[in-house]
């Protein structure tokens, strides 16, 4: 778990950019949550998106699937412009969205939830298929239960290998350790490092854990109160906690910022 | 004995169909969440298009001509929606089957397509109008493209009339009793085959649990609604073209029962268990009916009233028992329910109501009496449904039904053994009471039964009860309205109404001297009646219990915790509701010589449902507006004039039209809103106007509401 902290500065990507975000308002019934958010994400890269609760992480993800209509701004997602209302045709170009529900399926077995991830060709499947396990080698022996029969650690295991099976070039993880034990979630969030280092993806994650997210992350958005008020590389951020802790206290930015 | 397990297992021939229907409908709940009371209705389109295609080479299309060449229009020369082709003559059996199966899926994709994805994000009570919206639309499609003649198709393959006698215990069962088993059998076999090894039928169920989760994988949920939907429909169609040999096409409609009861078996989710439960219901009720003919079987209880009230029972006990374990789906809201004000300047409504009543009646010298007591009694039915449905929130399909016994029981109290009319067919015994005591008797048995259908109410609620009430309504039709012991010979057919006698004068509607129904005192006797119980509900609403109405209606822990007794509001409600549609039915007896079962077939009682809906259940208004709708009121009969001839199914179908729009568009709230700021947000929204802002203040969110904008982006 120690290591990762080593590697991440050091895998600084420049590949294509695989998540665009510009000038992005969006919110509820015509009410704007998030205002004049500009985000981007390259492959290979890791993003954590940080912020107090209702800061508009969340919001920013679920108009990024198209589950929410953007007032103002773009959003381009693999190169493509995100259709609001359609975001299984958003999922189709090779986003992946783990929720903050997880939105697992109960009723039905860790092996089916996992075949509805699969993409592309057999052979391609099976190659998913077997990254996935291998990323999360303890769903193995838990293929034939009930997904509701699982324990939290093992739902949110199965929330990331459903969306690892068909091999994302964007991944979208919300609050991958909301419930979970500390322990695992330090058993967790490294996968999403792995991912990025093994298969080019490039992986936004929404995290109350600060010091987690940035281990692992390259680069972080900070937001509050709708607006991204600090951003910058993870090595960089971690040195500098004071401004952190006043973007989620709410005081002092605009000067240091 | 021996008899009885011959009947038993005869029961498999029927029960294959209940099982096959039964499978259809957990396939369309479990693409989109709906019951779908259609279901009956697609096989029976299903079947008379298999039919009419092998009689006449004809195939209709699923609508209606909207321009029909009725008096004026017919020199318009308008060029028409096309309705029927000509497929050739004497075309193939096989070209039948395919064509009626095709038809079923087409069905299954218009009603997607227009009905069930602009209801997708509706709450429960959009999609139960929506889906009996569909049920009157296809059956009154049904009475119009092929007309209610009787069909007599000998089937096909194994599946027909002629199909040789199998031997057993010395009785003798046809063969395609069998295939429909076998069928049953192999349809649900491959329908869980496909749900449990296929990526389709996988993702079938993973959104049935969770839209959002399912189309942020990149399944569409309405491409697997619709996919669901023409399966659904072409399970219904084949059972239609399986079964025709057995029974006439029109009954398929109601075949929809049993289905439901199987449905339930199943637990809405499991297509082997409804394969299951409608054996079981075709075995359980052909045993009763084999008992019913026993000497010792109580002569009050018909064969016809024991076939139908197993599936009622079966249905009743699931949801008694395991209703709250149904499936509920995620994306399910309660929704908010259309709004139910109170009713303002209820005497001066009352008063040109009343004025314009008078007016058209026969007082004056007006010829449309007997229109505008159509659309009188409507009114005053729908009055019941206003307390019931629209106050109390529960969604009751019948309670047309106890209009019903209380016609046939009045009749039966009031007779006299004498003959009524010179050309009376049937002569009735009865109790000889004065009309008074007999129309009082009448409603409180009315009551009295409306009460007992409403006990399941106190656990089932919503979609539930509409499916309790539904059954109820088959159920009654058999074991009440149509039981020639109890409710005198005529009423398998007509029964003759007495002239009825109210303080010395003659209320009823019958006049000799003209030969028609429209004597004046009968209309002033009506529009008393209405008038009064107008009122008297517009009071209801206005004062306590109104109010604890609404509360159980929103929210019944809500209301219990608010220290009101919900089963006994829920009960009251119901026993106003059948009181005023009992007084109704007294009623509309008065104005016919004879009243049959036809009167008051599950048909007429759900046309004016619709009608009640497209007015405005939840207000007296709304009623007055519903009653004008009605086919043989006023808005009907006006039309008629420029449309002569127009049959009442053209109507029926209209208003179908007209209570699914309705059910899209406001949310079942009816024309009676649209003068409500809510109504002119509507029209400003179809006019484009943008001076009038939004009913809803922007900053005044529920958490529902924003729950909706996410919801409603699973396009």
């Amino acid at each position: 778990m120690t290591d990762t902290a080593t590697t991440t500065s050091s895998s600084a990507a420049t590949g294509e950019t695989l998540l665009d975000i510009s000038n992005l308002s969006a919110g509820y019934s015509g009410v704007a949550v998030i205002r004049g958010v500009n985000l981007h994400i390259k492959s290979g890269e890791v993003v954590a998106l940080l912020g107090p609760n209702g800061a508009g992480k969340t919001t920013t993800l679920l108009t990024v699937s198209g589950l929410l209509k953007a007032l103002e701004g773009s959003v381009a997602v693999l190169g493509a412009p995100t259709t609001f209302g359609a975001p299984h045709k958003t999922a189709r170009r090779g986003l992946a969205h783990v929720p903050e529900d997880r939105s697992l399926f109960f009723g039905l077995t860790v092996q089916e939830n996992l075949k509805l991830g699969l993409r592309g060709s057999r052979s391609e499947q099976a190659a998913g298929y077997e990254t996935a396990l291998d990323l999360l080698p303890a769903l193995k022996p838990l293929m034939g239960r009930r997904a509701g029969l699982l324990s939290g650690g093992e739902q949110q295991m199965l929330a990331m290998a459903r969306a690892l099976v068909g091999k994302p070039k964007l991944l979208l993880v919300d609050e991958m350790s909301l419930g979970l034990a500390p322990i695992i979630v330090e058993r967790l969030l490294p996968i999403v490092r792995d991912i990025a280092d093994n298969t080019g993806a490039g992986v936004l994650i929404v995290e109350q854990h600060v010091h987690l997210a940035l281990e692992v992350a390259d680069r972080a958005y900070v937001m509050s109160h709708g607006e991204i008020v600090l951003e910058g590389a993870a090595a960089e951020l971690m040195e500098r906690r004071d401004l952190l802790e006043a973007s989620y206290l709410g005081g002092g930015l605009e000067e240091d910022a | 004995m021996k008899e009885l397990i011959i009947a038993l297992i005869a029961g498999v021939g029927a029960g294959g169909l209940y099982a096959m229907l039964g499978a259809g409908l957990v396939v369309a709940f479990r693409g989109s969440g709906v019951i779908n009371f259609a279901h009956g209705a697609v096989a029976a389109y299903a079947a008379y298009t298999f039919d009419e295609l092998r009689e006449n080479g004809d195939v209709y299309l699923p609508w209606f001509d909207p321009i029909p060449e009725f008096g004026f229009l017919k020199t318009l020369r308008i060029n028409n929606l096309p309705v029927k082709l000509h497929l050739g003559e004497d075309p193939s059996t096989w070209l039948a089957v395919a064509v009626a199966l095709l038809m079923s899926a087409f069905i299954g994709l218009l009603m997607h397509f227009l009905v069930f994805r602009p209801l997708r994000n509706a709450p429960t009570l959009g999609k139960v109008i929506g889906s009996v919206g569909v049920m009157l639309y296809l059956s009154s499609i049904i009475a119009v493209n092929f007309g209610g003649q009787n069909r007599a198709d000998v089937g096909f393959g194994g599946f027909t009339t002629d199909s040789p006698a199998v031997e057993i215990l010395g009785g003798t069962i046809p063969r395609s009793n069998f295939y429909l088993l076998a069928a049953a059998v192999v349809m649900g076999a491959a329908v869980w085959a496909l749900y449990r090894f296929t990526r389709f039928g996988i993702s079938t169920r993973a959104a049935d649990e969770n839209e959002k989760g399912a189309a942020l994988l990149g399944y569409s949920p309405q491409f697997i609604a619709g996919a669901n939907w023409v399966l659904a429909s072409v399970l219904a169609g084949a059972a239609g073209v399986l079964f025709i040999h057995k029974t006439q096409p029109a009954l398929f409609v109601l075949f929809v029962v049993p289905a439901l009861g199987a449905a339930l078996f199943g637990n809405l989710s499991s297509v082997p268990g409804a394969t299951v439960g409608g054996l079981l219901i075709g075995i359980a009720a052909s045993g009763g009916v084999e008992l019913a003919d026993k000497g010792w079987w109580p002569a009050w209880l018909p064969a016809e009233g024991v076939r139908n009230t197993v599936p009622l029972l079966v249905i009743i006990l699931i949801l008694y028992f395991r209703g709250d374990k149904l499936p509920i789906r995620g994306s399910i809201s309660i929704g908010r329910q259309p709004r139910a004000p109170e009713s303002n300047n209820v005497l001066i409504g009352l008063g040109v109501c009343v004025g314009i009543a008078i007016l058209l009646s026969n007082i004056f010298v007006s010829s449309w009496e007997a229109i505008l007591t159509t659309s009188l009694l409507a009114t005053l039915f729908m009055f019941s449904l206003v307390v019931l449905v629209g106050y109390l929130g529960q969604i009751s399909l019948v309670q047309f039904s106890l209009a019903g016994v209380a016609a046939f029981t009045m009749t039966r109290l009031a007779a006299d053994g004498t003959k009524v009319r010179p050309n009376d067919f049937f002569v009735n015994t009865g109790w000889d009471l004065p009309d008074p005591l007999a129309a009082l008797g009448a409603v409180i048995v009315a009551t009295i039964v409306g009460l007992v259908v409403g006990i399941p109410a106190l656990r089932i609620r919503g979609v539930q009860l509409a499916v309790v009430t539904l059954s109820a309504v088959i159920a009654l039709e058999d074991i009440l309205i149509r039981n020639t012991t109890l409710l005198g010979e005529g009423a398998k057919s007509t029964n003759p109404t007495p002239e009825p006698s109210w303080f010395g004068q003659y209320v009823g509607a019958f006049n000799p001297d003209t030969n028609r129904t429209d004597y004046w005192k009968y209309t002033a006797f009506l529009i008393l009646a209405v008038s009064l119980v107008g009122v008297a509900v517009a009071n209801l609403r206005r004062g306590a219990m109104g109010r604890k109405f609404l509360a159980v209606r929103a929210n019944e822990r809500a209301a219990a915790a608010a220290g009101i007794d919900v089963s006994k509001t829920k009960m009251l409600g119901f026993g106003i509701s059948s009181a005023i549609a009992g007084i109704a039915g007294v009623l509309f007896a008065y104005k016919l010589p004879a009243v049959s079962s036809d009167n008051f077939s599950v048909f007429a009682g759900l046309a004016l449902l619709a009608f009640a809906y497209l007015g405005g259940i939840t207000t007296i208004g709304g009623a007055v507006i519903g009653g004008l709708l009605v086919a043989g009121g006023l808005s009907a009969e006006t039309l008629g004039v420029h449309f002569e001839d127009i049959d009442v199914a053209y109507i029926n179908a209209v208003g179908a039209i007209g209570l699914i729009i309705n059910a899209i568009v406001t949310g079942g709230e009816g024309i009676a809103m649209l003068q409500t700021d809510q109504g002119k947000h509507i029209l400003a929204g179809l006019r484009r106007d943008p001076t009038i802002a939004p009913p809803d203040s922007v900053l005044n969110l529920t958490q529902e509401e924003i729950q909706g904008d996410v919801e409603g982006a699973l396009v």
